[in-house]
């Protein structure tokens, strides 16, 4: 029957036929290891497709959904993280495997007469794949896609008369908003996509059609000779690589858990933009070009280097394969790629000894676990940004910035004459205050206090008690708040600090409750009440702030350290009750209606 | 020697390509299928409220819309109009919430003051005021909601009826 069926196809389609003189290519020269890049570059052009149509299923194209679409995708769906990840990790794969594939085939001079249009084609290819990394960066609408395409699109920008209208159309407006998502969304699922396929066919042709050029060191005699069949002899080796390639990925995606989202694009923000890795080379050539030779790294350089590429095959006419015939090329091409490693280094390296991109690494990173807690309970339609608007972390925080800030420090950022706020209410910075009250990121001078003069041990079990108080302490230690709490009751903590009762009052604060929500509050609504600091207060009383105000204050300061919770993560997720669709008497009804 | 090399490339060309492409769809099928194991659109409340009991007066059938929020994948719409209750308060203050969709198709039912029953336009369907059917081509009597109060608030469950 499967028999009759097949031959009823085939009588009318030929596949098999064509199918069987796809598969029985001759490989002259044998098949070889070294040939396997082109085919692993084909199955991570069809993983890419694969998996990016399954993702479409899910992503919404405009500015106030494309975060929420990624965001559900990542962290709502049982596999979205994973096929998100493969596609991520799969794009960087396929850029460093098309750049092996360039070096392999100029090595092997496989781009010399008559297969000059066959590496043309390639190039275009290069160039596409780029296109996709620029345009897949920034549909998640995160703020490193954001930030980073917009150095993409003012790079147009620079390109002499037509580049204003380039950037322009790009954007699908003067500024960045839907345009900009539906046209890049457009370019990246339609367009880019359908020219790849058109290259990739013509790149293939050309290669069936010319054949592999082997390793110059082959005979004539063997190249001749030797033949393989492609099937199964090529194809084995290029499916051991390809379960390599894709195993390979999996473990990149396990380990660092998938790609990243960060926090919703914020316009007015100002993140520190970084392009994909691939890019970085560019972005660093930039550096060096400013003012007036801004050009020269934007279209010059750039522009002078894909020349060379397309040119090559006619400017390099000797037929020979032997490098050392091919010296000056050879200069040329590794000396080129000797350039943009070093300035990828140079700016990675960079990055990593600048203080300001890490603090804003880690910045982002707490932003971007903020916003995907803050987004489980839904993101309002006007889009991913108006998670923060009802977030007390950043209302207080904005508060801080307005009220608190000229006096405290946090993060290398405010004024120096009261206690420094970095890690505030931590385990350290508890521990480092009764360890030395007068240290210049505490009290300084002007602390009354003197330092606990106990083990490290000690200190950090009185920590232990002081926070266990709280109530919102992660991770507490019983063992340690017991030792903790007998120190600081029996040793000499008692005798200037009052525990306990609330309304008691020695000379120094009242430490009952110590860092609670209310203690916090009650403090911050008025310092210098004889239960705190009394006569000695020099702290202004922010009485005028409202409840909601101070709440987002206390949570603001909740949230400046690990070791604390923030009370509004203790409230439960956004509870699911009834579903629409399954149990409204409508839809009930119109099934009744159908039956 | 050749041909069993041969054979053997390509049972294991097969055998490679088949892990590959299960390890491929299989994540696939299951990003794929998330709608079927997830509820995707959904309330956010149990129970809705609609009122204070003194809302209501005795013995008058009154129409309320039901105000509250709901979850669609990744957004959440606030304030929603959800529909409306007929909501029935007895002379012992407890309630009768019945839905405005007759159980024949669904068209609204209204409330005749003056014969004091609920009546479909559509098809002449007739309810009591305890909507239980009297006439009419409905197979059942009006659907009804749970309700409870709570500090004189009067809650329903919206999600499911009887």
């Amino acid at each position: 029957m499967a028999n009759k069926l097949g031959e009823w196809i085939e009588e009318r389609t030929g596949l098999s036929k064509l199918l069987k003189a796809a598969l029985d290519e001759p490989v002259h020269g044998g098949a070889k290891w070294s040939y396997i890049f082109g085919s692993g570059l084909v199955f991570l052009f069809i993983l890419q497709a694969v998996t990016g149509i399954i993702m479409t299923s899910y992503y919404s194209p405009s500015s106030t959904s494309a975060w929420g679409s990624v965001y559900y995708l990542q962290y709502k769906t049982s596999f979205g993280w994973f096929v998100r990840g493969i596609h991520h990790f799969g794009s960087s794969a396929m850029m460093i495997l098309a750049l092996v594939h360039m070096f392999q085939v100029f090595i092997f001079g496989a781009y010399k007469k008559p297969r000059e249009l066959n590496w043309i084609s390639g190039v275009f290819l290069l160039l596409l794949l780029a296109g996709f990394g620029l345009t897949g960066y920034l549909l998640p609408w995160d703020q490193k896609g954001y930030w980073a395409t917009q150095v993409a699109t003012n790079i147009m920008g620079t390109i002499p008369v037509i580049g204003k209208y380039i950037k322009i159309l790009h954007q699908g407006g003067a500024d960045y908003g839907n345009f900009t998502i539906t046209r890049f969304y457009t370019l990246h699922v339609f367009l880019l996509p359908l020219s790849l396929v058109f290259f990739l066919f013509i790149h293939i042709a050309l290669f069936r059609k010319h054949g592999v050029t082997p390793c110059w060191k082959m005979s004539k005699e063997v190249l001749k000779n030797r033949v393989d069949p492609f099937w199964p002899d090529q194809i084995f080796k290029d499916a051991v690589f390809a379960v390599g390639i894709y195993a390979a990925l999996a473990g990149v995606v396990f380990w660092t858990g998938g790609a990243e989202l960060e926090a919703p694009a914020d316009p007015a923000s100002n993140y520190l933009a970084r392009p994909e890795w691939y890019f970085l080379f560019l972005f660093q050539l930039l550096k060096y070009c400013q003012g007036n030779f801004l050009i020269v790294g934007t279209v010059i350089v750039p522009a002078l280097a894909l020349a060379f590429l397309f040119v090559l095959p006619f400017i390099d006419r000797n037929p020979s394969l032997y490098p050392s015939k091919r010296a000056p090329f050879f200069g040329a091409v590794f000396s080129g790629l000797a350039g943009v490693i070093a300035l990828t280094t140079l700016a990675i390296h960079h990055d990593s000894q600048d203080i300001h991109i890490i603090h804003q690494r880690e910045e982002a990173e707490k932003q971007a676990s903020r916003a995907v807690k803050l987004a489980s309970k839904g993101i309002p339609p006007a889009g991913g940004m108006s998670i923060f608007l009802n977030d007390p972390v950043y209302l207080g925080e904005k508060i801080f910035k307005e009220s608190c800030i000229g006096c405290h420090m946090v993060r290398g950022e405010g004024g120096e004459n009261s206690p420094d706020f970095t890690n505030f209410g931590s385990r350290e910075w508890v521990a480092g205050l009764l360890k030395n009250p007068k240290d210049k990121k505490y009290f300084g001078e002007s602390g009354a206090m003197p330092p606990t003069k106990l083990p490290d041990e000690s200190i950090l079990d009185i920590t232990e008690f002081l926070l266990s108080q709280s109530g919102n302490l992660l991770n507490i230690n019983p063992e340690r708040v017991e030792r903790g709490k007998e120190l600081a009751l029996k040793g000499n903590c008692a005798i200037c600090h009052p525990f306990g009762n609330k309304e008691m009052k020695k000379v120094a604060p009242n430490l009952t409750d110590y860092l609670s929500e209310t203690w916090l509050k009650e403090f911050i609504r008025n310092p210098a009440d004889p239960r705190f600091y009394g006569a000695r207060n020099k702290m202004p009383a922010f009485d005028k702030l409202t409840d909601r105000e101070l709440d987002a204050v206390v949570q603001y300061l909740f949230n400046l350290s690990k070791d604390r919770a923030l009370v509004s993560e203790r409230e439960e997720d956004g509870k699911k009750t009834y579903v629409f669709g399954l149990t409204s008497p409508r839809a009930i009804i119109d099934f009744k209606g159908k039956s | 020697m050749e041909n069993s090399r041969r054979k053997f490339l390509k049972i294991a060309s097969h055998a490679l390509g088949g892990t590959l492409a299960a390890g491929v769809v299989a994540p696939l099928i299951g990003l794929t299928v998330h709608p079927l194991m997830k509820e995707t659109v959904y309330g956010t409340e149990d129970f809705i409220s609609i009122g204070r009991v003194d809302d209501f007066p005795v013995g008058v059938p009154t129409k309320t819309t039901i105000t509250s929020s709901k979850m669609d994948a990744w957004n959440i719409f606030e304030g929603l109009v959800m529909g409306s209750v007929w909501v029935i308060r007895k002379e012992d203050n407890s309630l009768n919430v019945f839905s405005v969709n007759c159980p024949h198709l669904g068209c609204g039912i209204n409330w005749g003051e003056d014969v004091r029953q609920f009546l479909c336009p559509c098809h002449e369907g007739v309810f009591d005021i305890n909507g239980r059917k009297i006439s009419g081509p409905a197979p059942r009597d009006l659907y009804s909601f749970e309700t409870k109060i709570e500090n004189n608030n009067v809650l329903i469950k919206f999600g499911s009826f009887t």
